[in-house]
């Protein structure tokens, strides 16, 4: 597995880079802006943020079947607050935009990349005219053992086949196969140059997105996992584990400290959680303390009945 | 683009390019999603769950990870041009120009959204200074604009996996109230032309209330006020001014309530709004006559009298007539209201009301009984007292009074007319004269997925809704921008689609008339 790396770092000129960097490099997440939305695009990275607890969404097509909207595929949208905190653990840096630069036509990399398109198609016919030989010795192979005539004729016959496939064969360039990359390739994706270009992460704008950031914070600490909730009517579903496999326990609503809140968005809310068989929590992110913690403070709202 | 990694057969580390031998396997590839399982409600820790969470997550990663691999030769080449911000093909469209894209300059072009749909479809091949983009770069180059963000794409991208045929939504193609009432056919141009406009002279002019001057612009002007001042109550739709003269960056006055002197040329060749935030590349609207500014001189306006008439303008008339002279109006004139007005009986009982009381007091023959002042006044007073039988005098002779006598016969209808204090409205009542806004727009039409095989881009038809788009993080869409947008879409409801991180929900107002249960 050492060997394909180095390969990368010999093209960043970084040949003592060692192993250890390496290995944690690896799993730095890009995170890569369009407009002000989060984004990250590589499979590897998905998972490496995954298995961090940051689930975000996916927002594009999904490769297999594009045309459906029940699984999507990349890239995944990150919530602002999941983005922060994988920058501020260090698991993540923002990939600044490059686009706005525009060089010239590079000769050097269209070079490459048509000498690779002509490598693969020269690659791929092979491969098609092997596949059919192999086909086609199998038929011949299946008949010779059902008419199990003498063994001469059938070798002649099975050469004179094989000889023919191979004068006859042509695989045009309209049957190749085409990569379409999700991911954008390049030097950047290299972790040593990701380290070097990644840009701050953005700070946040006002009370509200702090308090949801600490709210956030202070959950995925305890282990929940999160997604948002605007269909709910709250700020974040709280599950217990993977949201693939099990129920969201809760509707998070963020709200500050000394805000009051009419009586009827509280009823409001309530009568949502216990229509979705949720329970509706109301957080606060209190005053930090000077041990630098700050409590986020939470109250459960249940619907009573007296009965 | 480098293929660095010729033996291995693996996917590579630092890119996530695929060699050939791993697109040779992709023709055996399965094409179907599998089903996701039920899903747990308490975490127990136990073995079978951690299974199946580490099943579905392989499944999950197995499909995201998935590249997408096509044939060349299924695949439209085309180029990426941003000043213009267009995609212009360079092979042949495939099926999907029956409902996207347009032709510009004699190329098939297509707008940035629909070619960054095309590429995760895996019909298109975008390429950019000779090398093909990825779908990274697309988003990242095609999606930085306001009017077409990320949000805006993600609307796009859902409808148009649902089937729908989605198209950009231009101010200009929404048929007038008046050409709806004609009920004329909507012919859209077939080519949508790129940014260079040419714009045609519009002169301003605020509307003022002056008296006819020898001005002909000003003379027609107020001719057409006039006319439309006199009949507000029958047709108050034809008033409300063309969808053009909203879109334009002219300052409408909000207190003249009749937009139709604003002396524009009344020959339109598009009324889009402003170019700083339009987008390129959009069709234009065909030219179109602006009734409300050709003055039609009313002759039968008692409070305005020309002597004569100048002659029209010879665009206006058939072209083998030429130009007219002057009309001498008074023989017209004469000739007309020389009909008898009929009136209804109704009419006619409140005129002999209204004549009732103009008959002579000393012909009144109670009145010459009297024979002095006192007698008069107590005739007076007695006369007071009949008329207050019904009517006590602690009711009726203060400063407010019931709204209804109960001695007056009317019908329930008209009763309950009466004592409506809250009158209903309509969501378009009052919305002609709303100025229009940078934040709330309708992005798109919406047309209905089983029409696609009929669908022709020249003449759509009318669209099923039209979208806008914003996100629970903004503001709740109010009434003004409610009835801003229903009016700027004419009869085609309008759907608020918001996005939500990846979520997105769809909700409409709709207008709403309490029934009155009686019969008149």
């Amino acid at each position: 597995m050492d060997s394909p790396e180095q390969k990368i770092t010999k093209t960043v000129s970084r040949e003592d880079a060692s192993k250890e960097s390496m290995a944690n490099s690896r799993h730095v997440i890009g995170i890569h802006f369009c407009g002000p939305t989060p984004l990250v695009w590589r499979a590897d990275e998905l998972k490496s943020a995954r298995e961090l607890g940051i689930i975000g969404t996916l927002v594009g097509s999904l490769a297999r079947q594009p045309r459906q909207n029940t699984r999507l595929g990349r890239p995944l949208e990150l919530l602002p607050e999941e983005g922060r905190l994988l920058a501020d653990m260090g698991r993540a840096a923002v990939i600044p935009d490059s686009t706005n630069e525009d060089p010239e036509v590079n000769p050097e990399q269209v070079e490459q990349y048509h000498a690779g398109l002509e490598n693969s198609f020269q690659e791929q016919g092979a491969m098609v005219l092997a596949d059919r030989k192999t086909t086609l010795l199998r038929v011949m192979t299946e008949k010779h053992n059902e008419d199990s005539g003498s063994q001469e004729d059938s070798d002649g016959a099975v050469r004179d086949r094989l000889e023919a496939l191979e004068h006859g064969f042509s695989f045009p360039r309209t049957a190749m196969a085409v990569q379409l990359c999700t991911a954008r390739a390049g030097l950047s994706h290299c972790p040593e140059v990701r380290r070097f270009l990644a840009a701050d992460w953005p700070t946040p704008r006002d009370e509200r997105s702090e308090t949801r950031f600490r709210v956030f914070r202070d959950l995925r600490r305890q282990g929940f996992y999160l997604t948002s909730a605007g269909k709910f009517g709250g700020d974040y579903l709280v599950y217990p584990g993977d949201p693939l496999r099990f129920h969201a326990y809760f509707i998070v609503v963020c709200i500050s400290m000394d805000e009051s809140m009419p009586l009827c968005d509280v009823l409001a809310i309530a009568r949502l959680g216990s229509n979705v068989k949720k329970t509706v929590l109301l957080c606060s992110s209190g005053e930090s303390q000077e041990d630098d913690r700050e409590e986020v403070v939470y109250t459960s709202l249940q619907w009573s009945g007296m009965v | 683009m480098a293929d660095q990694n010729k033996t291995s057969a693996k996917v590579e580390i630092g890119n996530e390019l695929l060699n050939p031998s791993d697109l040779f396997e992709t023709r055996t590839r399965s094409h179907k999603i599998p089903v996701r399982g039920q899903k747990d409600f308490i975490p127990t820790g136990s073995d079978q769950q951690r299974d199946w969470l580490q099943q579905s997550l392989d499944e999950h990663w197995n499909l995201v990870s998935e590249e997408r691999v096509e044939r060349l030769g299924n695949l439209v080449k085309a180029v990426w041009i941003p000043s213009d911000m267009i995609v212009e093909l360079q092979s042949p469209a495939g099926k999907f120009w029956q409902t996207m894209g347009f032709s510009a300059h004699g190329k098939q072009c297509l707008h940035p959204e629909e070619a960054l749909y095309l590429m995760e479809c895996g019909n298109l091949q975008v390429f950019y200074q000779d090398l093909p983009l990825s779908i990274q770069e697309g988003y990242e180059r095609f999606l930085y604009l306001k009017t077409m963000s990320i949000q805006h794409y993600q609307v796009f991208g859902h409808l148009k996996r649902l089937g729908y045929v989605v198209n950009r939504f231009d101010p200009s193609s929404v048929p007038s109230q008046y050409e709806r009432q004609l009920n004329l056919p909507q012919s859209r141009d077939r080519s949508g032309r790129l940014p260079k406009r040419s714009h045609s002279p519009t002169s301003r002019h605020t509307g003022t209330q002056e008296g006819p001057t020898s001005k002909r612009m000003e003379e027609e002007k107020d001719c057409n006020r006039e006319e439309e001042d006199k009949n507000p109550d029958s047709l108050p739709d034809i008033s409300a001014p063309d969808i053009d003269e909203i879109q334009t960056t002219s300052h409408v006055d909000p207190t003249t309530s009749t937009e139709g002197g604003q002396g524009r040329s009344w020959w339109s060749k598009e009324g889009s709004p402003d170019p700083d935030s339009e987008l390129p590349g959009q069709p234009q609207s065909s030219p179109r006559w602006d009734f409300s500014s050709i003055p039609f001189p009313d002759l039968g306006s008692r409070r305005w009298l020309p002597s004569s008439l100048t002659s029209p303008d010879a665009c206006l008339l058939p072209g083998a007539v030429g130009s007219v002279g002057a009309c001498d109006v008074a023989p017209w004139l004469q000739r007309l209201n020389l009909r008898e007005v009929r009136m209804s009986r109704r009419e006619w009982e409140r005129e002999r009301d209204r004549d009732r009381y103009r008959r002579d007091i000393n012909q009144d023959r109670e009145v010459r009984r009297c024979r002095n002042w006192a007698e008069y006044q107590e005739l007076q007073e007695r006369r007071i007292q009949r008329s207050r039988r019904d009517r006590p005098a602690h009711l009726w002779e203060g400063p407010v009074t019931p709204l209804h006598d109960p001695a007056q016969v009317t019908s329930t209808g008209e009763l309950l007319e009466k004592i409506s204090v809250i009158k209903s409205t309509r969501l378009l009542e009052g919305a002609s004269s709303l100025k229009g806004s940078e934040e709330w727009r309708i992005c798109f039409n919406i047309y209905q997925p089983d029409t696609v095989a009929e669908f022709k881009k020249s003449a759509p038809g009318k669209p099923y809704s039209r979208m806008c788009v914003c996100s629970f993080d903004g503001p709740v869409p109010d009434l003004w921008t409610l009835k801003l947008l229903a009016f700027q879409s004419g009869d085609v409801p309008v759907t608020y689609a918001v996005v939500d991180h990846g979520d997105i929900s769809f909700y409409s107002f709709k207008d709403f008339q309490i029934p009155t249960d009686t019969s008149f």
